[in-house]
């Protein structure tokens, strides 16, 4: 089967966890670019298309949560997995509420990580193939009334 | 007649050079129960202090050798919390008062009544017994702030324990995520034939390894400093008390004490924090066991409606008096001696009924006993 690489923007301020776990996942087949902040991450988005974002919760700047907030306000398809090293499991909690599809706890197996990359990759996936059929549907409806 | 508390514990030393006078004074105090220390002079008095501690020296002002004031400031150099009676005559009265200034109790003149003698010999014995109490009273404060500050260190080592096990985890992350680049890398065609890579690969599980030990910790010291997780899953009642009565089982056989249980039998499972309940289930029957004499009797109630259980452990012990009643939820209250509980146990169940249950109250009678009662909803959510 082939393997469809999924667009992942990884975020963190750690440059050298950014850096070993990017070669790793790109390694694994998928497509890594990798952002420092919370404000790099925003700007990457705005000119990448990216599938799943994997966020750090506590950075420096715009924290983890704020950054959450303002991708799905301007990125709503964009799934996030959010990864913390720092704080209990009650801010991760609070960003599943808020859309990220999941978390990880630091260090992350590395199989937990690709699993759930996967499962975000493919809610992704579902939700733009419902977004075209209604799409679809919407034409349709529209030629079938000329 | 004068009735001393501890009549039997009172040490009085009489000091008077007048033979007579300070015998006669002493056989009477016999008849009243009382046997006093008898000294015929300054020099006398003081050897005896040395040797027996006294409560009370009786002293004579005017006596050859040395005077009655110079004995007062010996005794109260070496002695401090004996208390002197001077007895002076109509004569010396500044001696009298100059003794008050140095620090005698009082004085009384001679001839002197045995009536007035004792009755102020029980006033010094009051202030003896009010500056012990005094002084009691001021080690178990320091005893409860030097917990108070074991409680705050912890609370700050626990802190400290949770930001160091933050800060370990993303240099922790960085180095999974290299030997997992550094494994894989190891298994790719062009390593197929690398020299010595069986010895590479050994050393990657040992770090591999030596991440995950250092993994658990770190998680295991957040999970220690989190403050309000709360773990909910069903819990059978039946057997949580059990559980918790197994516990204090022996305490309680000790003290001839009977627990039983009321189980209102519709009521099985609830979901709730089954090991915060556990430890309110213990904190409420080791209160009971403690308060409750032998022969008497916890009874630990389940009861409840579609949606709320309610637990109560009533016992039979001593109960607590009103003014108690708002205190003892408060840390660190306490009426057991110095040492033995550290008050918390009450406040802690307080603190986990706020985050697991709805309420917690308290009925009470001094002399009848006690009766805690918690309400908990049947299936809890974590707010």
């Amino acid at each position: 089967m082939l393997k469809i690489p999924t667009r992942v923007l990884l975020v963190d301020d750690e440059k050298d966890f950014v850096e070993m776990l990017s070669l790793r996942l790109n390694e694994s087949g998928e497509k890594v670019i990798a952002a420092h902040s919370g404000k790099e991450c925003l700007e990457k988005l705005e000119k990448t298309d990216v599938d799943v974002v994997i966020l750090d919760i506590k950075m420096p700047g715009m924290d983890g949560i704020e950054t959450l907030k303002e991708i799905k306000k301007r990125f709503p398809l964009v799934e996030v997995i959010m990864l913390t090293g720092h704080g209990t499991t009650e801010t991760a909690v609070e960003g599943m509420k808020l859309g990220a599809i999941d978390y990880l706890l630091k260090p992350a197996d590395f199989n937990d990580l690709t699993t759930k990359l996967v499962a975000a990759g493919k809610r992704k996936d579902e939700q733009e193939e419902r977004i075209r059929k209604a799409e679809e549907r919407l034409l349709l409806r529209k030629s079938g009334n000329i | 007649m004068s009735n001393f508390q501890h009549t039997d514990k009172i040490r009085i030393l009489l000091v008077d050079d007048e033979d007579e006078f300070r015998q006669t004074i002493a056989k009477r105090m016999e008849k009243r129960g009382i046997v006093p220390e008898q000294a015929r002079n300054g020099e006398e008095c003081l050897a005896i202090l040395e040797k027996k501690p006294m409560d009370v020296v009786v002293l004579d002002v005017k006596m050859p050798g040395m005077n009655g004031i110079e004995v007062l400031y010996h005794i109260k150099e070496r002695h401090p919390k004996t208390e002197v009676i001077l007895l002076t005559g109509h004569a010396t009265t500044e001696d009298g008062v100059e003794g008050i200034k140095s620090g005698a109790f009082d004085y009384l003149f001679k001839p002197v009544k045995l009536e007035h003698l004792l009755s102020k010999i029980k006033q010094a014995e009051e202030k003896i017994r009010r500056e012990e109490e005094r002084l009691k009273e001021a080690e178990f404060r320091a005893t409860m702030e030097q917990q108070m500050i074991a409680c705050e260190r912890l609370a700050s080592l626990g802190t400290l324990a949770a930001g160091v096990a933050h800060e370990i985890n993303n240099p922790l992350a960085i180095m999974n995520e290299s030997v997992g680049w550094m494994k894989l890398l190891l298994k790719k065609e062009e390593l197929a034939e690398m020299p010595r890579k069986q010895d590479f690969e050994l050393a990657l599980n040992k770090i591999e390894k030596g991440i995950d030990r250092t993994k658990r910790i770190t998680h295991q010291l957040l999970g220690y400093a989190r403050k309000s997780d709360s773990v909910v899953s069903e819990v059978n009642l039946r057997e949580l008390v059990d559980e918790a009565v197994q516990l204090v089982n022996v305490e309680a056989k000790n003290k001839d004490i009977e627990i039983i249980r009321e189980m209102n039998s519709s009521i099985g499972t609830i979901w709730s924090d089954p090991s915060q309940l556990r430890q309110v289930l213990i904190n409420l029957l080791t209160n009971a066991i403690h308060a409750t004499g032998p022969g008497g009797r916890i009874t630990i109630i389940f009861d409840g409606t579609s949606d709320v259980v309610s637990l109560t452990v009533k016992d039979t012990g001593i109960g607590i008096p009103k003014e108690n009643l708002e205190r003892i939820f408060e840390p660190f209250f306490s009426t057991k001696p110095p040492g033995e509980g550290t008050g918390l146990g009450l406040f802690v169940t307080r603190g986990i009924v706020e985050k697991i249950g709805i309420s917690m109250e308290v009925e009470s009678q001094v002399g009848k006993g006690s009766s805690f009662c918690i309400k908990l909803p049947k299936n809890l959510e974590i707010k």
